[in-house]
């Protein structure tokens, strides 16, 4: 008997796998730009499904609203948007999928044979104010510094695209 | 659906990522590849978090994750700045085709 759980899994998986061999495979560049958009809502699913609320909302919000629609945005600027069948094209695209076949079932058998010290999950928390006071805590000086390098990004970004006029 | 299920898709995101990165030619498909591994790391530290939490607190792995949204985040607006000053000089953004430094 499979529980509604399973079925999410199993559905966020085929999701992830099968959008993603969109992104990967497409010879359309725009098409795998809003294909990455619902691989990154899957993953915001697992992360549901592994009790973490606020990370999920962090990944819909950031990620998928923020970085993909960036994304979009790069793609449209730059690609040769009038011959979409040849913008995204693959560089020995045979021989990097057997290295990726290979590269996963070396990692599946890794990880099926080894044996992992988990630990029965309890309930599933709130996480977010538990995450708040870890981040002002015990965390406070990766926070600070990760706020330095948003700000350093923003100046770099803005100084790398008036270059040059 | 135990850790193993987890860990195994995240493998295979992180394949699909890796596909992205080597294989592509325009620079803008290979960021697409790097947030694909972006993600992959960050589904294995909840995953982790989840199912072999620290003693010392429950929530070390999401924490980890969340740096590394903001990361991606980071890198994806400077990796797109330097996309499209590229764009500017060269008028394209083939990463086969840019072959010169200074142009």
């Amino acid at each position: 008997m499979m529980g509604i759980p399973e079925l999410f899994f199993y559905f966020f998986t085929l999701m992830v796998i099968g959008i993603g061999c969109v992104v990967a495979f497409s010879k359309n560049l725009l098409r795998s730009a809003f294909a990455l958009f619902f691989v990154l809502f899957g993953v915001a699913g697992f992360y549901v499904l592994l009790g973490a609320d606020f990370l999920a909302i962090v990944q819909i919000m950031v990620y998928a609203g923020g970085v993909n629609v960036l994304l979009i945005f790069g793609t449209m600027l730059t690609a040769d948007i009038s011959t979409p069948k040849t913008s995204n094209l693959s560089f020995q695209g045979a021989l990097t999928v057997v290295a990726g076949v290979t590269l996963f079932v070396i990692l599946a058998v890794i990880i099926n044979s080894g044996n992992w010290p988990t630990y029965v999950p309890g309930e599933m928390m709130a996480t977010t104010k538990d995450l708040g006071r870890l981040l002002l805590k015990e965390y406070v000086l990766p926070f600070e510094v990760v706020s330095f390098l948003l700000l350093a990004s923003i100046i770099s970004a803005i100084v790398l695209v008036q270059r040059g006029d | 659906m135990g850790l193993t299920g987890f860990l195994t898709v995240s493998a295979a995101l992180f394949t699909l990522g890796m596909v992205i990165f080597i294989s592509r030619k325009n620079a803008i498909a290979i960021l697409m590849g790097v947030e694909l591994l972006l993600n992959a790391a960050a589904l294995n530290f909840v995953a982790f978090a989840r199912f072999t939490p620290s003693q010392a607190s429950q929530l070390d792995g999401q924490i980890f994750a969340v740096f590394i949204v903001l990361l991606a985040a980071a890198e994806a607006v400077v990796a797109l700045a330097i996309a499209l000053s590229v764009y500017k000089e060269f008028h394209q953004v083939r990463a086969d085709k840019l072959v010169s430094l200074k142009g």
